[in-house]
């Protein structure tokens, strides 16, 4: 689950139109008007990443605390969650297996977003607020799940994006040569492969209640369940908005 | 000998972290509180260069001299070099002595080639607007033709390596020549295990998120660091490839410079000095058998120091960190990727957090990094509402406070911890350089046990870390007399 509490505002007068903020936004929520050469932000796509703070050269952006918070979460009960597993672990993983540390987000809630209409990383982004932390390290797990899913990767803005270019190998792809190699030099490559397989083989439980999937004392904020919108399918604006 | 507290690392301004002024109080600051050196536990710590009475200009005389000894001859007058660095070499005493080695390369590179463009790369870690902090901070913009922090979020280049295609920063390998630089400092043990430590870099500070993620998620607790060796290998890389220079650092403080062409010569130096150096804080640290951790240091919450060690290592310290037979440590992005719903271990090889450590508090770290595992595992008060409130709104932690109690001060956060602990023994990263800063009855305890540790690492435990990674002691004669292969 995410919690967004911040937006970022933009100061016109320092923009210069070199759109480094939508090649680095990963949920598409930034543009750059033809005419007027500006930033222009579509918020509600905003998950509050700070991305585009960070690297704006011209220090044009600035992230504020929002009025009120927004949630983002996409509850795997919604679909059947033997399909969740399945999906999960043709990509290996296992379904309660965390992906992004920043959210504490579970492999089943790639999957469900997936299985319930999302076919690129930033669609599943802007549903689940995966990847609105550091915004890396949880990147190959969307790839794999995506592909696991028979959907084909296409970086996003017709290839001049920067958000993620393609997946890279898994410990199941290193040559056998490769792995001979370098066998005394501390790799341990198989035994890492028997490591994730003991963890995908796992039994598997879905989660009790919308708030169950993450840490144990985390929690949906009481008045935030009905604001979730459970349902959304075509991923492209995110779910559970309370301030829209 | 117990000691009067070492002067913690001063606060730094940074868009990471509260304003200075609201840290109202150190952890050294307390009743209570002594220092011990390194060398007071261990002797067999090596001579340090920095700090020493020669000041910094030991670091650049040092630098000079080892760079005089590296085959410069690829780079031509006319050619570009883009020195490539990583900002946490300036969480080292200050950053001073990084930086200064950084000047120094430059230096010896226009001197030696007449190359004039000669650029500086800083790679960063999770907060991508903290290399330029640091450019500016110490000036480094002045220095090099074009210096510039480069993120992993930044345009790309896809690399053909031997197991498939990895991805680079552009802006790293957008010169001619790239000259690695870097320090010998532990840090990350749980990353990196000491596997190809000195060649890490390549597959983070220098990479795209792609392969960041792949490093963290695709490859397995050991095998993760082969990423950075593809890509160090591949032919693009080694087309562009000089050289390496790296800070070499022991717990007491800077031990020396040394350069290398060869980066896998010098990471066998890298290795077995980390695990000989840093494997007697690290075991005498996993010894104690109850304490209270506090955090008072400006880095991200696993990255404060303490004796040279990272507080992320201290949660693994009861287990043998260094020995991969183990696969997980405490805490790596694998262990808390396999931590099921409620706490339920998805594999059995989880070995759990440091029994040892039974609360934290958190004076003082920067946000930037997902933190919510740390405060999740371990009870955490954090000091000041205005530091709350900044972990509330990090994107990265926004789970953090979820776990975590608030307390006004530090004096009451303290009382807190030890009235519900039950123990006086408390452990302060804070960064003071060359030892400890710890309650006396820690204190008594550590001087009590070092002899033993010492012996244990010697005898039984380095020779074990140094089998399992293929490597021989011996390679560190070269690092105390400071004569390095090449120059023989
Ligand atoms: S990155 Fe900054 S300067 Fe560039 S288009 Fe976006 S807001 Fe404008
Ligand atoms: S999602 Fe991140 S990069 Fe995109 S607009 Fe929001 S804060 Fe900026």
């Amino acid at each position: 689950m995410r919690i967004v509490n911040t937006v970022p505002v933009l100061d016109e007068s320092k923009c210069i139109g070199c759109v480094i903020c939508s090649s680095v936004c990963p949920t598409l929520a930034w543009s750059v008007d033809r005419k007027t050469k500006l930033a222009v932000l579509d918020e509600p796509r905003c998950f509050g990443c700070v991305n585009c703070e960070s690297r704006c050269p011209t220090y044009a952006i600035k992230m504020v605390a929002r009025r009120e918070d927004r949630f983002l979460y996409v509850d795997p009960r919604l679909v059947d969650y033997a399909e969740v597993e399945a999906l999960c672990r043709k990509a290996r993983f296992h379904p309660e297996q965390v992906v992004c540390f920043c959210t504490s987000s579970r492999a089943e809630e790639i999957a469900a977003a997936i299985l319930t209409g999302s076919r690129t990383p930033e669609e599943i982004s802007a549903r689940t607020g995966i990847r609105s932390g550091c915004t890396i390290e949880c990147s190959q797990p969307l790839l794999r799940m995506l592909e696991a899913a028979g959907i084909p990767h296409r970086p996003a803005l017709g290839g001049k994006g920067w958000q993620i270019y393609g997946r890279v190998p898994t410990a199941w792809e290193i040559p056998e040569s490769v792995k001979k190699k370098y066998a005394d030099r501390g790799f341990h490559f198989d035994q890492d492969i028997a490591l994730m397989e003991e963890v995908i083989a796992a039994p598997a439980e879905p989660p009790a209640d919308a708030s169950a999937g993450h840490s144990p004392i985390r929690r949906l904020p009481e008045a935030a369940p009905e604001t979730l919108d459970f349902t959304a399918s075509n991923g492209t604006s995110p779910a559970g908005s309370r301030q829209q | 000998m117990k000691r009067a507290p070492i002067p913690p690392r001063e606060p730094r301004v940074s868009s990471y972290s509260v304003d200075p002024a609201l840290i109202r109080k150190r952890g050294a600051q307390l009743d209570g509180i002594c220092s011990l050196e390194i060398r007071d536990l261990f002797p067999d710590q090596p001579e340090v260069i920095y700090p020493s009475s020669k000041g910094i200009a030991a670091v650049r005389e040092e630098t000079l001299r080892q760079m005089s000894r590296v085959d410069l001859s690829r780079i031509k007058p006319g050619d570009s070099v883009n020195v490539l660095g990583s900002r946490h070499g300036f969480t080292l005493l200050g950053g001073e002595p990084y930086a200064e080695m950084l000047r120094a390369i430059r230096d010896a590179v226009t001197e030696r080639t007449g190359c004039r463009r000669v650029n500086l790369r800083m790679g960063q870690g999770l907060r991508y607007r903290e290399g330029e902090e640091y450019i500016r901070a110490f000036k480094l913009d002045s220095c090099f033709s074009n210096a510039i922090a480069i993120a992993p979020i930044d345009k790309g280049i896809p690399i053909p390596t031997e197991i498939g295609t990895l991805y680079g920063i552009s802006k790293a390998y957008d010169a001619d020549w790239i000259i690695h630089t870097h320090n010998s400092d532990v840090r990350e043990i749980h990353f990196h295990r000491m596997v190809d430590r000195a060649v890490k870099p390549f597959g983070m500070s220098y990479a795209r998120l792609e392969t960041r993620s792949g490093y963290h998620q695709n490859l397995g607790p050991r095998a993760a660091n082969f990423i950075a060796r593809a890509i160090f290998d591949s032919d693009f890389v080694q087309s562009k490839y000089v050289c390496s220079a790296f800070l070499m650092v022991a717990p007491a403080g800077i031990v020396a410079v040394d350069c290398d062409n060869d980066l896998y010569a010098l990471n066998d130096r890298v290795v077995v000095a980390g695990m000989k150096y840093y494997g007697k804080v690290v075991t005498i640290l996993g010894s104690i058998d109850s304490c209270i951790a506090m955090l008072d240091f400006p880095a991200p919450v696993p990255y404060v120091f303490a004796g040279g060690l990272i507080y992320g290592n201290f949660l693994g310290a009861g287990h043998d960190l260094f020995d991969i037979e183990k696969p997980l440590p405490s805490y790596t992005f694998y262990t808390e990727a396999y931590y099921g719903r409620g706490e339920r271990h998805l594999t059995s090889r989880i070995p759990g957090i440091n029994p040892a450590l039974k609360m934290t508090i958190h004076n003082y770290a920067m946000i930037g990094y997902p933190s919510e595992f740390f405060a999740a595992k371990v009870p955490t008060v954090v000091v000041g509402r205005e530091q709350a409130d900044l972990f509330r709104h990090d994107p990265q932690s926004t789970g953090y406070m979820n776990h975590a109690l608030v307390a006004d001060d530090l004096a009451t956060a303290a009382e807190f911890a030890r009235r519900v602990t039950g123990t006086d023994k408390l452990l302060i990263f804070d960064g003071a350089a060359g030892g400890f800063n710890v309650s006396e009855p820690l204190a008594d305890y550590l001087l009590k046990v070092a002899p033993e540790v010492s012996r244990k690492v010697d005898e039984e435990l380095l020779p074990r870390w140094l089998r399992q990674r293929g490597m021989e002691a011996s390679v560190l004669a070269a690092w105390r007399t400071r004569k390095y292969p090449q120059a023989a």
